[in-house]
């Protein structure tokens, strides 16, 4: 009977194989049935994940990303069409609104088709721009694959993206080879800090449009390294936003295909790279989630954080100035189908802030301990001679992270009378001490002195 | 009193005003020969004439004066770090001088006329109770 049970249980953990943290419905917009083979693999590998895939035309009339003022799906793949619009239900607006509610998207766009309106004012809104005309493609006469793109070098072969920049984790990387025919490249404006590239044009790359004439490309709309094939938004709630240059990079036909670079015959591995965006993208990985926060007086002995749910944080609500305080945050990383320790990258690392309208201390927290599924970072410190509300405040904004912001109010309370040294205790009192005693001792033989010396007044007044 | 005051105070004013016709060196040397004579007669008049409370009374509050003089003296010269400390030291002996000079006025037998309805008995137990008062509040702000 016992392993009949664990079996069912295995094949439950089986059928529960990889989820996102918020959510598993899945809408796919595309334009026609046919369109769908294409992309059987890749949907059928979300599929295999546990999505519940949808597949939808924006022409149809059922279609609409919310029911009831609430998202009718957790994410959605946009795939490119042939109409030049989207349609009502897709506008700019609406797809903003989606990604107000945390729904995350997965925009791939074509450059054979022509990019609809809807998603043209999108990145717009968002600060990504992509060449106006037509048929625009990212070239390199360096990178290209020989065997299908020998004239025209439109498909490229990049290795997986390295690390954004030192201190981010890369949920990107890979061996292997992707092939990125006929992309729309796109740029990043300057001034956006939720905007992040994936995957950048090598040097050699740059975008034009074949259908000018001209022998020579007069004004390329970006080149280098400044071109994204692959570039990615995640906003101040969290939701992301894949923009993907080429949608072929989805298909069936690219996933595992032969392809030659420079005279070497490789295999591209789009497969697993479209694998790894599309969890990023709905968060499957790089999703943080603070679990308990506490607090203490230090009074010399650590306290274990307890990770239990059941057990509540029960923090002190007062602390005194210039107190010994310990602080402990338990964080976790969704990673594919499981909570699992958190370790910031190399260089990195998360903060505390105590912080009363502006920071009074911001300290570096070490990992003390870990769970099974969660990392507990710590930092002790003293309050700062400051009385007032605080704070106690962990933000950690990063780059492909899901962003965290806790907060803790405490109160810091002034000494109380009795909590100062004695003045016997501060050598430096000790004449003011002698001089208020003097004093009095000087007052006690005073009223002696006037009291004994009573009858004298009357002789005076007698003689006066 | 007052008039019996004045008599002995002017007696030298005629011997000053005949040393203008003199050298100035013989002036000084008379004028500080004429100041010691004022110096001594009024201490001897203080003396004679004052009332032995209010003798009692002048002597603490010189006393208190020199208390307090060191006092700020040394916090002048070292420093005035537990300042609590200084303030309610200091502010110990300047407010028993200032205790001190009250009784001195209600109790002096020249001011009689003005505090007729305050006995001596009840500027005394006044005076004591606001004392205790001001220990009480400087021992406990010196902590």
């Amino acid at each position: 009977m016992r392993w009949l049970f664990s079996l069912v249980v295995v094949a439950l953990l089986a059928a529960v194989q990889a989820v996102s943290f918020t959510g598993k419905r899945l809408l796919v917009v595309l334009d026609e049935a046919s369109e769908k083979e294409k992309y059987s693999v890749f949907l059928g590998d979300l599929e295999g994940r546990g999505f519940h895939v949808t597949t939808e035309s924006p022409k149809s009339d059922s279609l609409s990303l919310f029911r009831h003022g609430e998202r009718a799906y957790d994410h959605v793949v946009l795939l490119p069409a042939k109409s030049k619009g989207l349609g009502p239900a897709l506008t700019a607006n609406l797809i903003l609104d989606f990604l107000k509610k945390e729904g995350n998207i997965l925009l791939a766009l074509s450059s054979e088709s022509a990019t609809p309106t809807s998603v043209q004012s999108l990145l717009l809104e968002l600060d990504i721009h992509i060449p106006s005309d037509k048929g625009a493609l990212v070239v390199d006469h360096f990178n290209y694959d020989s065997s299908s793109a020998s004239e025209k070098h439109d498909v490229l072969l990049l290795p997986y993206p390295t690390n954004l920049k030192s201190g981010v984790k890369n949920y990107f990387g890979g061996d292997g080879y992707i092939a990125v025919p006929r992309a729309v490249g796109q740029t990043l404006g300057n001034e956006s800090p939720l905007l992040a590239p994936i995957l950048r044009a090598p040097s050699t790359a740059y975008s034009y449009n074949p259908k000018d004439e001209a022998d020579t490309v007069e004004d390329p709309f970006a080149t280098g390294s400044q071109l994204n094939l692959v570039s990615a938004v995640q906003a101040h709630n969290s939701a992301r936003l894949a923009v993907l240059g080429s949608a072929e990079i989805l298909q069936n036909a690219w996933f595992a295909e032969k392809a030659t670079l420079a005279g070497k015959d490789i295999k591209t591995a789009n497969r697993d790279f479209a694998e790894k965006l599309s969890s990023w993208t709905f968060k499957e990985t790089g999703v943080l989630k603070v679990g308990k926060l506490i607090h203490y007086l230090d009074e010399g002995v650590s306290k274990k954080l307890n990770s239990s749910v059941a057990v509540p944080e029960n923090n002190p609500k007062i602390y005194r100035i210039k107190q010994d305080v310990a602080f402990q945050v338990e964080i976790s990383e969704y990673s594919n189908t499981h909570l699992t320790p958190f370790v910031p990258a190399d260089g990195d690392s998360i903060q505390l802030e105590f912080s009363m309208l502006s920071p009074f201390h911001r300290l570096d927290l070490t990992p003390i301990s870990q769970t099974a599924n969660s990392t507990i970072f710590g930092v002790s410190f003293k309050t700062p001679d400051q009385h007032g509300i605080f704070n106690f405040h962990v933000k950690y904004n990063r780059p492909f992270l899901t962003n965290i912001e806790e907060k803790r109010q405490v109160t810091v309370r002034h000494f109380a009378h009795d909590e100062w040294p004695r003045s016997w205790q501060i050598s430096g009192a000790w004449v003011w001490i002698g001089g208020i005693w003097v004093t009095v001792l000087g007052w006690v033989a005073f009223v002696g002195l006037w009291l004994y010396s009573a009858p004298t007044e009357k002789s005076i007044k007698k003689t006066q | 009193m007052p008039p019996k005051q004045r008599t002995p105070s002017s007696q030298p004013a005629p011997s000053s005003t005949s040393t203008p016709s003199k050298p100035t060196s013989s002036k000084a040397a008379s004028n500080s020969m004429d100041a010691q004579a004022i110096a001594t007669d009024i201490w001897n008049k203080y003396v004679d004439k004052t009332p032995q409370r209010v003798k009692l009374l002048d002597s603490f509050l010189a006393f208190l004066v020199v208390v307090g003089v060191l006092q700020f003296v040394y916090c002048v010269i070292v420093g005035n770090f537990p300042f609590n400390a200084f303030l309610s030291g200091f502010s110990a002996t300047v407010g028993q001088f200032v205790l001190t000079a009250s009784l001195r006025i209600q109790t002096n037998p020249e001011n009689k006329s003005e505090f007729e309805s305050i006995s001596h008995e009840r500027a005394f137990a006044d005076f004591v109770f606001g004392s205790l008062l001001l220990h009480f509040f400087c021992v406990n702000f010196i902590n």
